[in-house]
């Protein structure tokens, strides 16, 4: 029973590192309709920007997180504007598989720089707590925060803001935003550095959670594809909601499977789902 | 007097092939409901959609107001004053009410408020269904509230793309009074309809379009009765 119990709640940790770049995934393709496989670029440059920020600077955890998603950001609409926007017209296809390109490069360009050495944050060790039998980290605990704290500021931004309502709007019907007067162009631009900061800001809650190295991002996209096909492409709830589950699958079958079958979760939900749920958990994937 | 809107030999379409508009023509002047008929694939549709810009045209001229905005998109076109209610998808499903009318002020999100406060007190049933989901709304009422999306621009026209398809014959005399009442606050509005003798009687003129061009033009109640469109669109 314990096991299980602290197998819920390792996964609940882990989920919800995964949820910041499966938000920002999905955002992405909420607004301009391809998978953005560049993702796992993002997280590994916000990563090290965040990194870097936090062992060369000193920031803090929180601030890291921040220039991180700067940097995933600056990163993600340097790329669309200068290569994967052209490639619009010849298909959401198209622009995908150049995205897997998008994410080669970026992650070449950070192993040129820092080479292939996994690296740490400089972070306080602190001890594990124990909650009724429950092993949690210090560390992990903080993360949460700080993951809940990104994924609040992306629904207050959604729900409350011009913009963020705006992108909403061509979410659901692109045509009529343009009649409305909203600039689709402009909007994609924002939904692509909002993204890529999601992406970014996960890399660095990724590298506190264990280390970074240039594959960091690469290692978690199945896991944070898989999050956002499970929520329903192009919705942010089900995202979360995606993200979590996953984490807490992930997990559980780690108690009945060997360690090295815990990626193929992600596959095995993705089959899953598009069989049986194909607008995903929560009913809401963009038509 | 400066016409609201003046749109002049139009020629327009779909891609390469034929031309759907072949040099149609209609002007609104101030305070007028105009409406355009015709047999399918007239191109009604299609006129409005070159007039909001939704549509590229390769010959003739738009102008607002007075002034001329065809090298506008429909962005500059909506800025120029005019709001376009397409037929279908003419709101955002997935927001509330209050989110479909706040968004439709997005070019002037000062004014909307204000104007925002004006349209609840103008159909309470949209202030009284804020929170719901737009695509929770029945046929009638999302009309409505696409309608209210299109006063939220604060045009100086309205364009209407069949406002009453598939709306129940109440529903459809609801929106025709909405539409009167709009009007009498003073806003010019062009709308195609296939409820065709109900709206001309509503109209102060109306075109007739045929293939692509101008046929018949004269005040709306007089074409409503004539006996030539009648038996066009009615079958007898």
């Amino acid at each position: 029973m314990e096991a299980l119990l602290q197998a819920v709640v390792n996964g609940l940790l882990a989920g919800s590192l995964i949820a910041v770049p499966a938000v920002g995934f999905t955002a992405i393709f909420a607004i301009l309709r391809y998978p953005s496989f560049a993702i796992a670029g993002y997280v590994s440059v916000g990563a090290f920007a965040g990194w870097a920020a936090n062992t060369m600077l000193g920031f803090g955890a929180p601030l890291a997180v921040l220039v991180a998603f700067a940097a995933g950001a600056a990163a993600g609409l340097l790329c669309e504007l200068g290569a994967l926007r052209r490639l619009m017209p010849a298909g959401a296809l198209t622009v995908a598989i150049a995205s897997i390109a998008v994410n080669l490069i970026l992650e070449n360009i950070l192993r040129f720089f820092f080479g292939n050495d996994l690296r740490g944050f400089d972070l306080p060790i602190q001890p594990d707590l124990i909650i009724g039998g429950i092993f949690v980290g210090l560390q992990q605990i903080w993360n949460l925060v700080l993951a809940v704290a990104v994924v609040a500021a992306v629904f207050a931004f959604l729900m409350f803001t011009r913009f963020g309502r705006a992108m909403r709007a061509v979410a659901d019907n692109p045509d009529l935003a343009r009649l409305k007067g909203i600039d689709p162009a402009r909007i994609a631009a924002i939904a692509v550095a909002l993204g890529a900061g999601l992406a970014g800001a996960g890399g660095v809650l990724l590298g506190l959670d264990t280390s970074i190295d240039p594959m960091t991002g690469y290692r978690v996209l199945l896991s944070v594809f898989a999050a956002a096909v499970l929520g329903g492409l192009g919705s942010i709830p089900g995202a979360v909601a995606g993200a979590l589950a996953l984490g807490i699958a992930e997990e559980l079958a780690l108690l009945v499977v060997p360690a090295t079958y815990r990626t193929g979760v992600g596959f095995v939900a993705i089959l899953l789902i598009l069989t049986f749920r194909p607008r995903g958990l929560l009913g809401e994937r963009a038509a | 007097m400066t016409a609201a809107l003046i749109a002049e030999g139009l020629v327009a379409g779909y891609g390469a092939a034929e031309q759907i508009l072949k040099g149609a023509s209609v002007a609104v002047q101030p305070g007028e409901i105009v409406t355009i008929i015709g047999p399918n694939g007239a191109g009604k549709s299609t006129l409005l959609k070159a007039v909001a810009g939704l549509l590229k045209i390769a010959e003739g001229r738009v102008a607002v107001a007075g002034r001329d905005v065809t090298a506008q998109d429909a962005i500059g076109r909506a800025r120029a004053g005019l709001a376009f209610v397409p037929q279908e998808a003419n709101v955002f499903a997935r927001l509330s009410v209050a989110e479909n009318l706040s968004i439709s002020g997005f070019l002037d999100p000062k004014g909307s408020a204000t104007e925002l406060e004006k349209i609840y007190a103008r159909y309470p049933m949209l202030a009284g269904k804020r929170r719901a989901l737009a695509r929770s709304l029945s046929g009638g009422q999302r009309q409505i509230l696409a309608m209210a999306m299109g006063l939220m621009q604060q045009p100086t026209m309205m364009l209407l793309d069949e406002p009453t398809a598939g709306l129940s014959p109440r529903a459809a005399e609801e929106l025709f009074a909405a539409v009167i009442d709009l009007n009498r606050a003073g806003l010019p509005v062009l709308m195609v309809e296939q409820h065709a003798v109900e709206a001309l009687r509503i109209s102060h003129r109306g075109y007739v379009l045929v293939a692509g061009r101008n046929s018949v033009e004269g005040a709306g109640p007089a074409l409503a009765e004539d006996p030539d469109i009648r038996r066009l669109f009615l079958g007898g």
